[in-house]
């Protein structure tokens, strides 16, 4: 108990935990460790979005106007294609350094976010059984450090080592999505209504966005500009000699359940935020040491969405969807997917994509073949009970 | 009269400071919260300043001014901070130690509902360390004059804050004097070889507030002629920066203002014992039961309490001699205490110790000084901007900039604890059959933990009590 209550109070104390402030960033890397940065994309990333079919006829005839796109997607190999938010990783997938995989997902089934968040990243196969991280547990195989760009520690992260957060600390701004959801809450409030609106009213939503140059974590709409400076900072971080092996990162705000086709949209800027992250990481890691030539970055998140738009111009929680693996060491320039096909008979329950790939294998595949992490921990305490699992050809030779 | 999971729910939120887990008040929500009657629980922390440790630190500071300015005389200040800031470093000590004795402990007992009423006293009996002459004394205020005294005689309270150091210190009567005292008639002596005194009769400060903010209230029934005889009863009761011994406040026959006073259309003789016998005869005045009876109905059940609970009260106050366990009883067991409607809402501070409590975070949010945030949301800890203490109305606290910041502190919070809890069994545990079904629908739906904490936190049923 009394762990717990330090750590509660490491987090709401306002004391920015800084445990690399003495870090030299500047340090010789060490040989040619590799590094893995996984993001962590939470409230469901519509796959169908970021990755559109948009010759297929099941696509078009399912998404109707939200397989509009404001320009047109840009072109992977086959049937797929990148939303054009996707700039920068498109260009990655020119280069060879981004592997898309699709029809992606947890071996769970029941559309919610938390306890599909806590397979995610507990790496189990039903929720709560695992109570620890599977890169927190992979981490402590290794004997290696782990990072969170945030203040506190995800559950992704957590296990027998060690993992130092960094988070710049101040009050942060509520996002564009969570203001809605508490005005909701106060339907029946009218004195707490009126209070939150007339708040509302007096910040425009683009003040909302704006970048403040130091705010709080990367969590739920955090501004753009932090975002991608702190995907920067873990860039720096990973390319340090004495850094994490693994940095976590995490953007949230992708539970598009209205109109999010928009241009100017949440799920738009999100894309738009992600690439840009992205982005930001690389130049950090390719800036120093050339860590990116040994680099493998994760994108991921806990489902994709239904196949079929819902009543206001959105999907609801949905089963299979996208993932990414780019970065310097990876074999990309490819479409990794056994496609289940978005008929209806083809869906999950009729109305989700269906998942072909088991992300685990992504984990796996990644743990194994580049953090070299031992096959006996891997089907012992890191990925329990995936030994059938095959892992999937991912890297570089 | 509501289920006994719904009046747990009551007897945890709206007497007391918020529970994890309704389980733990048992069966019978009116007998936890009678059975926590009695004195405050000791303030948790380690040699907490006395008003005379506040006292010396004030000596202290007096000393190293006059040494600093003595050698200023002669060379550039090389210390050039302003004043304000080296009087907030000199006591910065004493002011975290009180701030950390009151947070952490409130954040911990076992009894909130005593706590909650220490909370409302000391509330009542404003001290702030706004004032300069209150710095470093403000949590020794709590601890000597509210904390011990809240469940005996309202008199014991009442004459515990009106003579106690900081009380005399904030409301100047520790500068008023008796214009006819042997104190001001030597002052008088020295102006007439041209010193001007520093002190040359009354400061009506503290005899005005204890009519109108402790006892009588505004439209009490006394007059202006009331406040000045009453001034000059307080007369003598002193808070030097040199106690006499371990005593920060004690009279003063030369400060004192000889004669007979006539207050409210009594006559008291001079002398220390007509202090005690003006606040004997201000508490059995009706004025003052019902005055206490709105404030505390106010404060447990609405901003505008009903009529027959607050006459129920002010009877209560009367026939018992305003013995305050009579009426803390009456308030328990008044029905209209336990309306399932949520109508108060909680002060930032309030706000932060229940999160504190909800999240079991014991006294963590709290240690080395912090406030976690109650001062960003607009009440800074022990410092409340005037003598009638802290509003206690919802329309003070919910200007729109300050539901934005309860936001703002709320989206942090889930950012940082929002992964170790379930935000879901949470809400369930610890506001039961209070959380509504639309709540509940919005912290389901969350896209993540930190935003189910989020939405928990401000939530109606977590903002009210």
């Amino acid at each position: 108990m009394s762990a717990r209550r330090e750590f509660i109070g490491a987090l709401l104390s306002g004391a920015a935990l800084a445990p690399w402030s003495q870090l030299s960033l500047a340090g010789q890397a060490r040989g040619n460790e590799p590094r893995l940065a996984l993001i962590v994309l939470r409230g469901g990333l519509d796959g169908l979005t970021a990755v559109p079919l948009p010759r297929d006829e099941q696509f078009v005839a399912a998404r109707g106007a939200l397989a509009q796109l404001p320009s047109p997607a840009l072109p992977l190999d086959g049937p797929y294609a990148l939303h054009p938010a996707l700039a920068e990783m498109h260009t990655l997938y020119g280069r060879g350094e981004l592997l898309v995989v699709h029809a992606t997902g947890l071996p769970y089934r029941e559309r919610s976010h938390f306890d599909a968040q806590q397979l995610l990243e507990s790496g189990g196969a039903r929720p709560h059984e695992l109570t620890s991280g599977w890169l927190g547990r992979a981490l402590a195989a290794n004997g290696r450090k782990g990072m969170a760009l945030q203040t506190a520690v995800p559950l992704v992260l957590r296990g027998p080592g060690d993992i130092d957060t960094w988070a710049p600390s101040v009050l942060p701004e509520p996002s564009v999505d969570l203001v809605a959801r508490v005005e909701r809450m106060y339907g029946s409030d009218p004195m707490l209504a009126q209070a939150l609106a007339r708040a509302r009213a007096l910040r425009s939503d683009s003040a909302m966005a704006e970048a403040a140059p130091m705010v709080g974590g990367a969590g739920a709409g955090a501004p753009r500009a932090q975002a991608i400076a702190l995907a920067r900072r873990a860039g720096d971080f990973l390319s340090a000699a004495d850094g994490p092996q693994a940095a976590v990162l995490e953007l949230g705000g992708w539970d598009s359940h209205a109109n999010q086709a928009q241009p100017q949209g949440a799920l738009t800027n999100n894309l738009k935020l992600l690439d840009s992250m992205v982005a930001s990481l690389r130049d950090a890691l390719q800036g120093q040491h050339d860590t990116w030539s040994r680099t493998v970055v994760l994108v991921v998140t806990e489902f994709g969405r239904e196949v079929a738009v819902n009543g206001t111009q959105g999907t609801d929680h949905g089963t299979g969807g996208a993932a990414f693996v780019l970065g310097g060491a990876v074999r990309g320039g490819r479409v990794l997917a056994d496609w289940p096909g978005l008929a209806p008979r083809d869906r999950f329950e009729g109305r989700d994509l269906r998942i072909t790939t088991d992300l685990r294998a992504l984990f796996k595949s990644v743990l194994h073949d580049h953090l070299r992490v031992a096959r006996s921990a891997l089907d012992g305490t890191v990925l329990p009970g995936t030994s059938a699992l095959k892992t999937l050809d991912l890297l570089r030779a | 009269m509501a289920t006994a999971t719904v009046q747990a729910a009551i007897a945890a939120h709206r007497f007391g400071l918020g529970e994890p887990d309704l389980a733990a008040i048992g069966s019978d929500p009116q007998g936890w919260l009678l059975q926590q009657i009695g004195p405050a629980d000791a303030q948790r922390g380690d040699a907490l300043p006395t008003a005379a440790d506040g006292l010396r630190r004030h000596d202290a500071y007096l000393r190293a001014l006059r040494q600093r300015n003595t050698v200023a005389a002669g060379e550039a200040m090389a210390d050039a901070k302003p004043f304000e800031q080296r009087f907030a470093e000199h006591f910065r000590e004493l002011v975290q130690a009180d701030q950390t004795a009151r947070l952490t402990t409130a954040a911990t007992t076992a009894r909130p509902f005593a706590e909650r009423l220490a909370l409302f006293w000391a509330n009542h009996f404003t001290v702030s360390s706004v004032k300069g002459a209150a710095r470093g004394l403000v949590g020794a205020f709590e601890r000597e004059a509210v904390r011990p005294f809240i469940a005996g005689p309202f008199e014991q309270l009442l004459t515990a804050s009106t003579q106690h150091a900081t009380m005399l210190r904030y409301l100047d009567n520790a500068l008023s004097a008796g214009p006819n005292s042997r104190f001001v008639t030597r002052l008088a002596r020295q102006q007439a070889e041209g010193v001007t005194p520093r002190i040359s009769g009354l400061n009506e400060n503290l005899a005005r507030e204890v009519l109108e903010l402790h006892t009588l209230g505004v439209d009490g029934g006394y007059t202006q002629a009331d406040v000045t005889a009453f001034a000059a009863v307080l007369t003598g009761w002193r808070a030097p920066r040199l106690p006499r011994g371990d005593e920060a406040s004690f009279f003063d026959a030369a400060w004192h203002e000889p004669g007979v006073k006539t207050v409210l259309g009594k006559r008291y003789r001079e002398g220390p014992q007509a202090l005690g016998e003006v606040l004997h005869d201000l508490c059995v005045h009706p004025s003052t039961a019902r005055f206490i009876a709105t404030k505390l109905a106010r404060h447990f059940v609405a901003d505008e309490p009903p009529a027959p609970l607050v006459d129920r009260l002010a009877r209560t106050f009367r026939d018992s001699a305003g013995h305050l366990p009579a009426l803390y009883t009456e308030l328990v067991k008044a029905p209209e205490a336990w309306q399932p409607e949520t109508a108060k809402l909680k002060t930032p501070e309030e706000f932060v110790i229940s999160t504190a409590r909800m999240l079991r975070g014991g006294d963590s949010m709290f240690t080395r000084g912090r406030d976690a945030g109650i001062g960003a949301l607009g009440q800074p800890v022990q410092r409340a901007p005037s003598p009638a203490g802290w509003p206690d109305r919802a329309e003070e606290w919910l200007g729109p900039d300050a539901v934005w910041k309860r936001l703002e502190w709320a989206t942090r919070v889930g950012e940082r604890a929002g992964r170790q809890v379930d935000a879901r069994a949470l809400a369930a545990s610890a506001l039961g059959p209070r959380l509504s079904d639309s709540s509940a629908r919005q912290i389901e739906r969350a896209t993540d933990g930190p935003q189910a904490l989020t939405l928990l936190l401000m939530a109606p049923e977590f903002q009210r009590r």
